[in-house]
């Protein structure tokens, strides 16, 4: 018997490799394998028809770029047997209504093609494809829902319509034009407040930065206007026509959209990011289509999912986007290094790591020498020239890419071709981009190879020499105050004294707060401190693992002197006197700290926008050092939340124990679901029953964080408001205009803030909006918070 | 054992760095590694004479799926214009980091 089941196994597996694997390359035709898998499937459909149904339901899904393939397969199958076709299309329904629940938006959007795509093959009706249309329809029109969620569903069938518009155009004009007619209406009344923060650029010349519903509809309607033909699908079915026309088509059920929750969570809008035109690739090449051809979209979306297959495989992802079906009709490598930099760029988040579309690119240039590392160099030539109106979040983003690719060519660069930055402003952004691939090349390599990489005239933008600034061993440091104390706990430290023994030391150290005549103790004793850190960093400054092992030597000696937040701040501007040269290490420090608790979330926010900081302002590892603040309060927040979540469920689901008998099959798939979840640390898990009160006490702790978390946004927005306020009235009592380089990098900085904590920030917008970002505000600064607003409206 | 060797290799989260320059500095290997994630420490390899750096460390990230990110982006590209080669390693012990020189 064993025997048998082996057997099966094996039939079915093979069945399943036969079917994934379709429309791969093969020396014989697309046309015969079809034909040849449709009779294998056909003669074992008796035996192995649920695993069938399942693995050819699935395929469309997970390799969306082959679903003419598989709609063409199925047709062959329904005309040999209608039955089959049937549960078929009764198994993609489910699919559908089950993707529509859980809130897999791709996975239903893919569906919905692909049941259009069925309309093609016989297998589906249009009229009751038509059907499904107008309950989408009638969910994209439907009042007091979010837009995002209206958004969803006219989304849905405008990336349909290229598959299937042909065939309803010839049987179904009319219905189809009932459907564009009611497309085009929703179009027109959408509200589109959030494109200004998604766009990539803050400009539309050379090139137009359209919302991504917009654009679409515009690629659709040019569709119709060209009867809907496009040049881009390959369809099989088409060779099968004989066969196909004679197939009984099925009816789709009615499918009624579930109806909106609060939880429910939609895609966010994004802008169709765009770099070239035909006139940016050679002439003697094929033609780039252009912006509004639904081709440009098609091969986009193909392109996006190649990388969506293969992005945790660099190099097989550069092999396939390279093997691109369609090569040589289209200019591939303008389209591939537009697809990739869509995606790097891409708000408020990218998909995938920010290295892994580095890394991508470094591959593409491997193997195809001869035209990728061309291209790319132009691409990185628009995009500096076109450096002034981007976005502070790609402009980082470029800043890291650009110097990480150099890093793996040597750096090398024609850098002569810039020099138009060397006259510019020190806060353009021509120069700053310079200056910030610099320091971002300098972390990567060392201070002479970045010295040497640059030609001479570049060195205003050069970055000083990383190293740490110790005051007390410049000229005149020995007069300083603290000086000789310096010296002392520098020899005590040498010695590896206890906590103790340093804190006896510089507890020691008069306090410059104390005044004479008052009694009040201050809250800190800031020479103490200066003392201290300057002279610990310093010791330790010759490797992280140096520093890090200082910082948790002499814990507790942070922890006695930093207990409050000024005390926090004064130790701040110290680490940063020492590693003011050297942002990385700065960054580090400040990162150890927080980890560590020497420091907390809000001190670090206060701290960089104090006056002390005012001359770092633009520079880009200031924020990072914010970004950084903000993340690891935010995952703490989450970290509770799970955590609380998850011992709600455990204690809604455990019985009590009356009813823990084992054959409760409710109890069985609760245990299973659990396992799935934290199968790292599952024994421990099942042991462990939480009890009310421990949930309660997560309940609290977690309310707590999220007090926190609540005023470190309040103190980071309150911040910007105030300096941005201050210097539109400062500018407009002196007759200046405000719209100053600093103006749009803090603003930049701000919208960054919104963009890159948006799941967080969004919490507190109602706050935020009562408290913060209340109407007299400046309009400048309050627009950035109503296209935040705008973003899941 | 090997078996306990290849469990504690499964769940590591600590990388083996190979083929480094010489001259390469802990700063330089947090900067590239940090791009794929939070990283916890960097053990430099040292000559086990000489004690210094002799062209491998071991990188520790908080997370595994950092850790295998890491394997997959940086695995294979260059850092001071030497090829990094990463590998999975079962967690660093005391003594590990003094090398062949």
């Amino acid at each position: 018997r064993r025997r048998v089941v082996s057997e099966q196994a094996e039939i079915e597996d093979r069945l399943e490799s036969l079917i994934i694997r379709v429309g791969d390359k093969t020396s014989s035709s697309l046309e015969s394998n079809l034909e040849g898998l449709a009779s294998v499937l056909e003669a074992d459909m008796n035996t192995y028809k649920s695993k069938i149904l399942r693995i050819l339901s699935e395929c469309p899904i997970q390799m969306p770029e082959k679903c003419t393939i598989y709609s063409t397969l199925v047709g062959l199958l329904n005309a040999k047997n209608y039955n089959f076709g049937g549960e078929f299309v009764e198994q993609m329904v489910r699919n559908l209504k089950e993707a529509l629940r859980e809130g897999q938006w791709e996975s239903a959007r893919l569906i919905v093609r692909f049941i259009s795509d069925m309309v093609n093959c016989h297998i589906v009706s249009a009229s009751s494809l038509l059907q499904l249309y107008d309950s989408f329809i009638d969910a994209a029109m439907e009042q007091g829902v979010p837009q995002v969620r209206r958004d969803w569903y006219m989304y849905a069938l405008l990336t349909a319509l290229p598959w299937v518009g042909r065939e309803l155009f010839e049987k179904k004009e009319n219905d189809l034009e009932r459907i564009m007619a009611a497309m085009e209406g929703y179009l027109r009344r959408r509200n589109t407040a959030h494109v200004a923060a998604l766009r990539v650029w803050n400009c539309d010349t050379p090139h137009p930065q359209e919302e991504y519903l917009e654009c679409l509809w515009a690629q659709v309607r040019k569709l119709r206007t060209d009867e809907w033909q496009e040049r881009h699908i390959y369809r099989p079915y088409l060779a099968f026509d004989s066969i196909l026309s004679e197939a009984l088509q099925h009816n789709l059920p009615v499918i009624l959209p579930p109806p909106h929750t609060a939880s429910t969570q939609y895609p966010l809008p994004w802008v169709v990011f765009r770099m070239f035109d035909y006139t940016d690739c050679p002439e003697a090449g094929p033609l780039l289509p252009g912006t509004h051809s639904v081709e440009r979209y098609l091969i986009e979306e193909h392109l996006h999912q190649i990388v969506t297959r293969h992005h945790n495989e660099r190099k097989e992802l550069a092999t396939q986007l390279l093997a691109f079906p369609q090569r040589n009709k289209i200019p591939l490598e303008y389209m591939i290094v537009e697809v990739l930099f869509s995606e790097l760029f891409h708000m408020p988040s990218p998909r995938y790591l920010e290295i892994s579309y580095g890394c991508t690119l470094i591959e593409l240039c491997k193997l195809q020498p001869s035209t990728m590392p061309q291209v790319l160099a132009q691409a990185t030539e628009l995009l500096y020239e076109r450096i002034d109106t981007m976005n502070a979040t790609c402009f980082d983003r470029f800043v890291s890419w650009f110097s990480y690719h150099l890093s793996n060519f040597q750096f090398r660069w024609s850098w002569d071709d810039w020099q138009n930055c060397l006259s510019l402003e020190k806060d353009h952004p021509k120069a700053k981009f310079v200056s910030e691939v610099f320091g971002k090349c300098l972390r990567l390599s060392y201070y002479k190879r970045v010295n040497e990489m640059v030609p001479e005239c570049y060195s205003p933008l050069l970055p000083p020499k990383p190293e740490p600034y110790f005051k007390y061993q410049t000229e005149g440091g020995n007069s300083l105050p603290g000086a000789t104390q310096v010296q002392a706990l520098t020899e005590l430290l040498r010695k590896k004294p206890t906590p103790e023994e340093v804190l006896e030391l510089i507890q020691q150290l008069p306090n410059p707060l104390k005044d004479d005549d008052g009694d009040m103790e201050p809250s800190h004793n800031p020479l103490a401190i200066e003392v201290f850190v300057q002279t610990l960093l310093h010791l330790g400054s010759k490797s992280f693992t140096h520093t890090f092992a200082g910082l948790a030597k002499y814990h507790s000696v942070f922890k006695n002197i930093c207990e409050n937040e000024e005390a926090q701040i004064c130790m701040l501007r110290q680490v940063y006197e020492l590693w003011q040269h050297h942002p990385q290490f700065l960054g580090v420090v400040v990162d150890k700290m927080l980890k560590t608790q020497i420091v907390e979330c809000c001190a670090v926010a206060n701290w960089i926008f104090s006056r002390d900081m005012a001359p770092e302002f633009t520079r880009s590892y200031i924020w990072e050092i914010l970004h950084l603040t903000i993340r690891k309060m935010n995952k703490h927040v989450v970290r509770l939340e799970k955590e609380v979540a998850d011992a709600r469920a455990k204690l809604r689901a455990a019985p009590s124990d009356s009813e823990s008998s084992d054959d409760d099959p409710n109890r069985e798939t609760g245990e299973k679901r659990r396992r799935t979840v934290s199968n790292k640390d599952t024994p421990k898990d099942g042991e462990e029953q939480p009890t009310e009160e421990m949930v309660e006490r997560m309940e609290e702790r977690l309310e707590a964080a999220q007090s926190d978390q609540k005023n470190l946004f309040l103190i980071v927005f309150q911040r910007f408001i105030m300096i941005l306020s201050e210097h539109v009235v400062r500018c407009d009592t002196d007759g200046k205009d405000f719209n100053t380089f600093w103006y749009q990098w803090t603003v930049g900085r701000l919208q960054q803030v919104f963009m890159a904590h948006h799941e967080q920030v969004e919490k507190y917008s109602q706050t935020l909006e009562t408290l913060l970002f209340t109407h007299d505000l400046d309009s400048n600064i309050l627009d950035t918070f109503r296209q935040f607003q705008a973003l899941r409206s | 054992s090997r078996v306990e060797q290849e469990r504690l290799l499964s769940q590591s989260s600590t990388l083996y760095v190979g083929n480094l320059s010489f001259y390469t500095t802990e700063e330089q290997i947090h900067e590239l590694f940090s791009k794929c994630g939070d990283v916890k420490r960097i053990i430099m390899g040292l000559d086990k004479f000489t004690r210094t750096p002799c062209g491998f460390c071991f990188v520790e990230f908080y997370l595994r799926s950092d850790a295998e990110n890491a394997i997959r982006f940086v695995n294979g590209t260059r850092l001071d214009d030497r090829i990094v080669r990463t590998d999975w390693d079962a967690g660093f012990v005391e003594g590990r980091q003094y090398g062949r020189g």
